[in-house]
C-alpha cells in the first residue's frame, strides 16, 4: 500500500510540475515522467499488458512526436496566445466544477463493489487475448477499417499535387 | 453483416482501380457496390433480429431502415461527385474510398449492440471526415475546418469514452442488453452511472452539433467542400441520432426523470440558436449550416419524448431534411460554379434563367420550412405529435415558434430566385449535367411523395 502512495504523489506531483513549468521542454520531460508513474501504477493493479502499451506507446512514440512538434514550432513570447485573466477564471471554475462532479461520484462508490474488483487476472496478456479474439472479435477486425482510413488519409494529405489548383 | 463487408472491399477495390488509373469505373462500381448493400439488408428484413458476433451489432429494422436511408443518400452524393472532385484533385478514387469507409462507420454505429461498436463505429467516420474537410489543402478555410473538426472531434471523442468507461464502472458491461438488465435490476443506480450518462450526453450532442455544442459546426459545414458538407450535414449526422435513439431507447428509459431535463433544455437552446443565427446569415452555405443545427434540435424531440414511434418520427424527418439537404447543396454547387459567390444574391432571378432548377430548389427550401404537400411537414407534424404525445405543451409551443422563424430565411431564397431581377451580365442559363438533373429530380419526388403519401415509409418500423 505504501507504493501506491508514494507512486501517486510522484503522479500529482509530476503532473502539477508539467503544467506550472515556463519552458515547453520540461513540461514535456515531466510528463513522460508522469505516464512513467501511471505505467507503475498499472503493474501494481496486475494489469501488465496495459502498462507495456503505455510505456511504448505513450511514454515512448508520442512523446518523441511532441517533442519533435515542439522543436519544429518556434515557441518564444510573442506566438504565445492571448490567455486574459477571464478566459483564466472561467477555465478554472469549469475544471473545479467538473472535479467537485466527478469525486462527489466517486466518494460513493464502494470499492468492495464485485464489478470495481472484477477478475484480478484479466490485465495480463493470455487473459486480454482471449477475451480480444473471443468476444471482441469483431471490433478488433473491423478496427482494420480505422486504421486503413487513418492511412490512406495520412499519405492523401502528405502526398504533393502534381497539377496546380 | 454483408453488406458492411461488401461495403469494406468496395473501398479497397477502388483504390485499386486508382492505382491503375481506371477513373472512369469509378462511379459505375461504387454505385453498384451500393445497391449490393441495399439488397443485403433487405434480404435481412424478414430474419428475426438477434444480436449476432456475441451481442456485437444488431440488425433489427430500426438499424436496417436508418442504413438503406445512409446508403441511399450516399448513392445521391456520389452521383453529383463525378465532376466535383475532378475539379480538385487527381486523386479521386481515395475520395471515394473515404466516403464509402466514412459511410461503413455510419452503418456501424446503426446497428451497434455493444458501446465497443459504437466507438469504432464513430471513430472510422468521424476519421475519413477530418481528412475530407480537409481536401482542398490550398484552401486556407477548408484547412481551418479540418482541423477545428479534428479538435473537436478527438474532444467530444474522449467525452464519449469517459462516459462509457463510467457506465462500465457501474454495470460491468459494454452491452446494451446487460445494461438495460443492470438500469431495471438493481434497487439504486450507482452515481456513476449518472456521470456516465452526462458525459455520453455531451459527446453525442457534439457528434450532432446541438448547442450548446455547436460551435464547430459552421465554421466546418462552411469551410468544408459543398459536397462534403451535404455527407457530414445528411449521412453522418443521422447515424449519430440513430447511435442517440438506441441509447437512450434501449437502455436509459427508466431514467428518465434524470436526463429529461437536461436534454429539453438542449433541445429549448439548439432550437433558439440554429434558427435565430441563421436569420442573420447572408451566405446560403452558412444558412444551411446554422439550419442544420435547428433541425438537430427538432429530431432530438423523437428522444425527448421517447416512445415506441420515435423509431418511425425520426425516420420520416431524416429522410425528409436530408433529401432537401442534398437537393439544397446540389443547386448551391450549380449556382455557385456560375456565379462564384453562395451568397443569397447569386440566386437572384433563378427562376427567369432557369425554371427547373429554381423549381426543385423550392421544393427543397418548402421541405425544410415544413410546409404541407412536402416531407418536411410531415417530418415535423410527426416530431410534434411525439412531444404531444409527452404532454410537452411548453415544448411545443416553442418549436412552433422556431418553425415560424425558419420559414423567414427558407423562403428568402424562393423570393430572391422569383422576384429578384438578376444581375445584368449573367443572361444565359447553367449548363446542367445529365447526373445533376437526375439526382435533384429524384430527390425532390421523393420528398413530394413523402409528403403525400408517409405511408410508404411508416410501414416499415
Amino acid at each position: 500500500m505504501s507504493v501506491f502512495y508514494l507512486v501517486a504523489f510522484l503522479s500529482i506531483f509530476f503532473a502539477l510540475m508539467t503544467i506550472f513549468t515556463k519552458n515547453p521542454v520540461h513540461s514535456v520531460l515531466y510528463l513522460v515522467i508522469t505516464f512513467f508513474t501511471l505505467s507503475i501504477h498499472y503493474i501494481l493493479l496486475n494489469a501488465q499488458f496495459l502498462a507495456v502499451v503505455n510505456f511504448i506507446v505513450y511514454m515512448g512514440a508520442i512523446m518523441v512526436l511532441f517533442l519533435f512538434v515542439l522543436m519544429l514550432l518556434n515557441l518564444n513570447a510573442e506566438t504565445e496566445p492571448m490567455k486574459s485573466n477571464l478566459v483564466k477564471i472561467m477555465g478554472a471554475v469549469a475544471g473545479m466544477c467538473l472535479i467537485a462532479t466527478l469525486l462527489g461520484a466517486f466518494r460513493v462508490i464502494e470499492p468492495s463493489n464485485i464489478i470495481v474488483q472484477g477478475d484480478a487476472d484479466v490485465g495480463l496478456v493470455k487473459n486480454l487475448g482471449k477475451v480480444l479474439f473471443n468476444e471482441f472479435l469483431l471490433p478488433f477486425e473491423i478496427s482494420s477499417i480505422l486504421l486503413l482510413t487513418a492511412m490512406i488519409g495520412a499519405v492523401l494529405l502528405a502526398k504533393k499535387e502534381d497539377r496546380k489548383a | 453483416m454483408g453488406a458492411i463487408i461488401t461495403l469494406s472491399i468496395l473501398g479497397i477495390i477502388l483504390l485499386y482501380f486508382g492505382l491503375y488509373n481506371a477513373k472512369k469505373a469509378l462511379l459505375p462500381t461504387a454505385l453498384i457496390g451500393l445497391l449490393v448493400a441495399i439488397g443485403f439488408y433487405v434480404s435481412q428484413w424478414n430474419t428475426v433480429p438477434d444480436p449476432i458476433f456475441n451481442g456485437m451489432v444488431v440488425f433489427d429494422h430500426l438499424a436496417i431502415s436508418f442504413s438503406i436511408l445512409c446508403i441511399v443518400i450516399t448513392g445521391l452524393i456520389l452521383l453529383l461527385s463525378k465532376e466535383y472532385f475532378r475539379t480538385m484533385s487527381e486523386h479521386i478514387a481515395e475520395y471515394y474510398t473515404l466516403i464509402l469507409f466514412s459511410l461503413v462507420g455510419a452503418l456501424l454505429v446503426n446497428c451497434y449492440h455493444n458501446f465497443a461498436m459504437l466507438f469504432i463505429g464513430i471513430e472510422i467516420m468521424s476519421v475519413a471526415l477530418y481528412i475530407l474537410v480537409g481536401i482542398r489543402k490550398n484552401d486556407l478555410a477548408s484547412n481551418e475546418a479540418s482541423m477545428k473538426y479534428f479538435l473537436m472531434g478527438a474532444f467530444s471523442t474522449g467525452f464519449l469514452l469517459f462516459g462509457i468507461t463510467l457506465m462500465y464502472g457501474a454495470s460491468g458491461t459494454f452491452d446494451l442488453v446487460g445494461l438495460r438488465n443492470y438500469v431495471n435490476g438493481v434497487s439504486a443506480v450507482s452515481p456513476l452511472f449518472y456521470g456516465g450518462i452526462l458525459l455520453m450526453l455531451c459527446g453525442l450532442c457534439f457528434k450532432i452539433g446541438a448547442a450548446p455544442f455547436h460551435f464547430w459546426t459552421p465554421d466546418v459545414y462552411d469551410g468544408a467542400p459543398i459536397l462534403i458538407t451535404s455527407f457530414m450535414s445528411t449521412v453522418v449526422k443521422i447515424a449519430c441520432f440513430v447511435g442517440f435513439l438506441r441509447l437512450f431507447s434501449t437502455v436509459l428509459v427508466p431514467l428518465d426523470g434524470f436526463w429529461t431535463p437536461v436534454l429539453l433544455t438542449i433541445v429549448v437552446i439548439t432550437l433558439f440558436t440554429g434558427n435565430i443565427t441563421a436569420l442573420m446569415q447572408s451566405s446560403f452555405k452558412r444558412m444551411m449550416a446554422y439550419s442544420s443545427i435547428s433541425h438537430a434540435g427538432y429530431m432530438l424531440f423523437a428522444i425527448v419524448a421517447v416512445s415506441v414511434s420515435s423509431g418511425s418520427s425520426m425516420l420520416v424527418y431524416a429522410s425528409a431534411y436530408s433529401l432537401a439537404s442534398v437537393i439544397a447543396f446540389g443547386a448551391l454547387i450549380l449556382v455557385k460554379r456560375r456565379t462564384g459567390s453562395d451568397n443569397f444574391e447569386s440566386f437572384n432571378g433563378l427562376a427567369k434563367r432557369d425554371p427547373w432548377l429554381a423549381l426543385v430548389l423550392s421544393i427543397a427550401m418548402f421541405s425544410l420550412a415544413g410546409i404541407p404537400l412536402t416531407a418536411g411537414f410531415m417530418g415535423k407534424f410527426m416530431m410534434f405529435n411525439q412531444a404531444m404525445g409527452a404532454f410537452n405543451v411548453t415544448l411545443l409551443v416553442l418549436a412552433a415558434i422556431n418553425a415560424a422563424i425558419g420559414v423567414y430565411y427558407y423562403l428568402h431564397v424562393v423570393v430572391n430566385m422569383y422576384f429578384k431581377a438578376p444581375a445584368a451580365q449573367e443572361e444565359k442559363g447553367l449548363e446542367i449535367s445529365a447526373n445533376y438533373k437526375v439526382v435533384l429530380t429524384i430527390a425532390a419526388l421523393l420528398t413530394i411523395v413523402l409528403g403525400v403519401y408517409p405511408d410508404v415509409i411508416l410501414s416499415f418500423l
